[in-house]
């Protein structure tokens, strides 16, 4: 039988924190990936939280990332896009200022990594703070290159002020449809 | 495999829908719901309440569409989580509520549990769709989910399905 949903890896962050965290020698069997990530910023301060990038394929130079957001803040909506970009924006996560032990939560979907296609993905998202501030978004991310996708970085879009906090976890799986 | 079903509620039109001993080997919980209340009124909402917790120790924001406009709100120091929109018992008939709620690592107890939830229904020309979050201030692992409409009385036929998600 198929496995529908198989764990590939797993990253838990100990103490001190990490600043990347990187999925390489992703196995090419699978038609899909899914990234869960239970995340929180141990360094930064902003009021909006730590906005944490992914790159693809070690592939940080050539602005070949582009994406779409819908978001809310807790008090107001908003939409915009956004293209060129060197990394694509994983979610906003909680930060130094939100309440204390609180994880944001994201889903990042990645269809047909191994196709001869654009990589297009979605992920949805949520900070949460005891606050009336905190982050629901959803983003349709687009990366301009048809190599198979065998290396994902959660990257620190902060140029290095970005720590993730003890306890963060990020899972990543492969998903297989009928017929593989 | 990874993802594992554990148990599955009915809803008869008298009771809520919750689960109750939870399996502690899992990383993640997914839970997908079908659901209307017996509340009067076009809409109600699903609501989650962790481990009979009916302190004032829940807040949650989201994003909402209803077809015309989108809002962004929250509401704290609530006895639950106010997650999706969904029909009442004066909407038109056989319609319910969806969802896809997730919670992470839900056994850990350095961590608040956060819930996110996927959902909206839609009622032939009227309807809501929302991403919406919850935090359970409580680093307690979670053994126990009540996930059923705002008047606790879920609609006949009204289901909820909890998985176990597993990591490498």
């Amino acid at each position: 039988m198929s496995v529908f949903l198989q764990p590939l890896q797993t990253v838990t962050v100990g103490s001190g924190g990490v600043n990347s965290v990187t999925f390489s020698s992703i196995p090419q069997g699978f038609t899909d990936l899914v990234l869960k990530m239970s995340l929180r910023d141990g360094s930064t301060s902003g009021s909006n939280g730590a906005t944490w990038g992914l790159t693809i394929n070690n592939d940080v130079s050539n602005a070949s990332y582009s994406q779409t957001r819908l978001f809310g803040t807790g008090s107001s909506v908003g939409s915009g896009n956004a293209a060129n970009l060197y990394y694509n924006d994983t979610a906003y996560f909680p930060n130094t200022v939100f309440t204390s032990n609180t994880f944001g939560s994201s889903e990042v979907y990645i269809p047909n990594y191994t196709g001869s296609n654009y990589k297009s993905f979605i992920v949805d998202s949520v900070t949460e703070n005891n606050s009336s501030a905190a982050y629901t978004q959803m983003i349709a991310g687009l990366w301009r290159n048809t190599s198979a996708i065998n290396t994902l970085n959660i990257y620190d879009s902060g140029s290095g002020s970005y720590v993730l906090a003890q306890y963060s976890k990020i899972s990543l799986y492969g998903v297989l449809r009928q017929g593989i | 495999m990874s993802m594992y079903p554990i148990a599955s509620a009915l809803a008869t039109g008298s009771n809520d829908l919750a689960f109750t001993n939870i399996p502690q080997n899992f990383t993640h919980l997914q839970i997908r719901v079908f659901l209307r209340s017996t509340n009067s009124g076009a809409q109600d909402f699903n609501y989650v309440r962790i481990n009979s917790d009916f302190g004032s120790n829940y807040v949650s924001h989201g994003i909402y569409g209803n077809g015309s406009g989108a809002v962004s709100d929250y509401y704290n120091a609530r006895s639950y989580n106010w997650l999706t929109d969904i029909p009442g018992s004066s909407a038109a008939a056989n319609i319910y509520g969806v969802a896809i709620i997730d919670i992470l690592d839900y056994t850990n107890t350095n961590k608040y549990k956060t819930i996110k939830s996927i959902g909206g229904y839609d009622a032939n020309g009227s309807g809501t769709v929302q991403l919406a979050s919850g935090l359970w201030m409580s680093t307690a692992a979670i053994t126990s989910i009540t996930c059923s409409s705002g008047n606790n009385v879920a609609a006949a036929g009204s289901t909820a399905q909890l998985y176990g998600i597993t990591t490498a």
